[in-house]
């Protein structure tokens, strides 16, 4: 067959064909500066924390392993505390499991909460009332105080592990909210529509074209779940109803607060963990917004 | 040949429902272009949503029955039922807008071979796609590019390519010119008409606009308030319209060494709820009589091929008088 363009206007228009074509593959395009930024301080931290505990001389969490109280020295970069514990290395401990926790809830978060948003969004009508009703339910169960009860209830007998269910139940829901109203907002779009009269399932619509179009949004709130999980478990450890003798970034402001560190004058030991949350928050805010920033340029004007 | 016998489609609603396609009943050659056009709410939009199967709440089928005249995999005659399954192999569809039809976070590539069913092998399928847009004028890079990089007429030329692309026997095409300028408008007609004269498939075109239909169409099925009031070969049509409603949108239509000011029809259409008696566009209609408002017209043959729904369309009552010109 052959079906010729007649007009010359339209294949003038035509020939010079402005299409950008980026490498494929290449991810250099996400790149700014804010998003940069972030990406090397939470290298830094994440590698640190994950490899350094390879070399470490002792365990951190061994109470008495030092002297105790010692100043910064050579041998102890930040001191020890007031139980004999080398902080910095029990600082290190801290981020690599805050951040292990965090980031495990953040993978269970975001699944939960896009499975659930996407199919309520889309498919609509009583499953979508009956799902959001169990959503609203729990962004309206005030989080803090069941979380106190909960942890009074289990108090000591609690794992790292159940901490970080707990979190993840209590976390999904905000998630799931926001992807539903973007799934039901696409589901009204002319090309969902267009998806659907060239015969594609459900399932595939959802997979192929809603998912698509929500994992820039995935990605990021991924990164906010990881700061939260990361604070709520900081919040239950300062206020002692985490697993407080795990080395988190809570359970070290926790202990510093206990043996009044701040009157003592031993303000490493509290300042440091500080320091550290403020450093891995930042980095996980400058990745967060700079994945926002680089997903809106590639969406272009759409 | 797609035979429509008394289509009724109509919407649920909580004040009740509402026959936004009231018995229609024609027969649609095959190989041909069918303009269907009338202004908004009469129904065309969902008489194509009715033709092309997707019949969904709040909208159903209350009466009457498609016959595809083709049979599916299985050697049954297709029905509103399981035409679903021919969807865009057997029977296809040009979406109104292409800005917005395309998914605009993927690439068109993988918009193009994400159809269910084709072949596994995605780089044949390609290259094969690859061959086919560049048929109908769009250059191979198009396929590696994000919807917003292309214009409007680069989109719309891509939506028919997908739409076209297993050569389906029915082409169903709701408005695909109306966000398009007018050089690109007869372009992508142009196109349209030139893949029909070779497939010798069948093409059912909504257009506002009468001039499109003079154009392109074989056939003119004219719509008025959810009833089909004239359908015939656009030539008839064109010269000798029957429907009074049918002469004045052409009348509309601007002719060379023709300065006289254009002027709208007065009126509106009726509302569709409630009862309606007589003719729908007796109220409108200049040479509306008694009759018209109590006696409702059928569709009939007047001249062969050419139907109209009006008590007095056989005769010839002169037209030109001084209402719409």
């Amino acid at each position: 067959m052959s079906i010729d363009v007649k007009d010359t206007a339209m294949s003038a228009l035509l020939a010079p064909a402005p299409v950008k074509t980026r490498t494929r593959g290449s991810w250099l395009w996400l790149v700014n500066p804010r998003l940069a930024v972030g990406l090397v301080i939470l290298a830094v931290m994440g590698l640190g924390s994950f490899i350094l505990p390879f070399f470490a001389p002792a365990d951190p969490s061994i109470q008495a392993t030092y002297m105790r109280n010692l100043p910064v020295s050579p041998a102890h970069w930040l001191g020890t505390n007031a139980l004999g514990q080398d902080i910095f290395w029990f600082l290190v401990f801290a981020v690599r499991n805050s951040l292990t926790l965090g980031v495990l809830v953040a993978v269970g978060v975001t699944i939960i909460a896009t499975i659930v948003g996407l199919s309520a969004g889309y498919i609509g009508g009583r499953f979508e009332r009956i799902v959001m009703l169990f959503v609203d339910t729990f962004i309206t169960i005030p989080l803090l105080p069941i979380l106190i009860i909960l942890g009074a209830l289990i108090r000591g007998n609690t794992s790292f592990l159940t901490v970080g269910i707990i979190i993840m139940i209590f976390g999904w829901a905000w998630d799931a909210r926001t992807v539903r109203s973007m799934a039901l907002s696409l589901r009204e779009r002319e090309f969902i529509n267009m998806a659907r009269f060239s015969g594609a399932n459900t399932i595939q619509i959802l997979v192929r074209e809603v998912f698509p179009y929500v994992m820039a949004y995935t990605l990021v709130g991924f990164i906010n779940t990881i700061l939260f999980a990361i604070n709520l478990e900081a919040t239950l450890a300062v206020i002692g109803l985490s697993k407080i003798e795990v080395p988190t970034l809570g359970s070290i402001i926790f202990w510093a607060l206990n043996y009044n560190a701040l009157f003592t004058g031993q303000y490493v030991w509290i300042v440091a963990p500080i320091v550290a949350t403020v450093l891995l928050f930042l980095g996980l805010f400058l990745t967060s917004t700079g994945f926002n920033a680089a997903f809106a340029s590639k969406r272009g004007v759409s | 040949m797609i035979r429509l016998n008394n289509v009724v489609a109509s919407y649920r609603t909580g004040r009740g429902s509402i026959n936004a396609v009231d018995g229609v009943t024609i027969e649609i050659p095959d190989g041909c272009i069918l303009g269907v056009a009338g202004e908004s709410g009469c129904g065309k939009s969902t008489l194509m949503k009715v033709i092309y199967g997707d019949i969904l709440s709040p909208m159903t089928l209350s009466s009457g029955s498609i016959e595809y005249g083709f049979a599916d995999r299985r050697g049954a005659p297709v029905t509103s039922e399981t035409v679903q399954q021919e969807w865009f192999r057997r029977i296809s569809y040009v979406p109104q807008s292409s800005m917005n039809s395309l998914n605009p976070v993927i690439r068109i590539s993988k918009q193009f071979i994400d159809f269910p069913g084709n072949d596994p092998d995605k780089r044949r399928v390609l290259d094969k796609v690859r061959a086919y847009i560049g048929k109908l004028g769009l250059p191979a890079e198009a396929l590696d590019a994000y919807p917003h990089q292309l214009s409007g007429g680069m989109r719309q030329r891509m939506m028919i390519a997908m739409a076209t692309f297993f050569q389906p026997e029915l082409i169903l095409a709701d408005e695909p010119t109306t966000a398009l300028d007018v050089v690109v408008q007869k372009e992508i007609l142009m196109l349209l008409m030139e893949l029909q004269e070779e497939m010798g498939n069948t093409i059912v075109l909504v257009s506002h606009d009468m001039g499109v239909h003079y154009q392109v169409t074989h056939r003119m099925l004219i719509m008025y308030a959810a009833k089909a009031v004239e359908y015939g070969d656009s030539d008839s049509v064109f010269e000798a319209p029957l429907h009074p409603y049918t002469r004045m949108l052409i009348s509309s239509l601007p002719t060379i060494g023709d300065d006289r000011a254009r002027q709208g029809i007065p009126g509106r259409p009726p509302s569709l709820w409630g009862e309606l008696r007589g003719c729908r566009f007796a109220d409108r209609c200049p040479l509306a009589t008694d009759r018209c408002r109590v006696e409702e017209p059928a569709l009939l043959e007047h001249r062969p091929g050419h139907f109209a729904a009006c008590h007095y369309a056989g005769a010839e009552v002169p037209m030109g008088g001084a209402q719409w010109q």
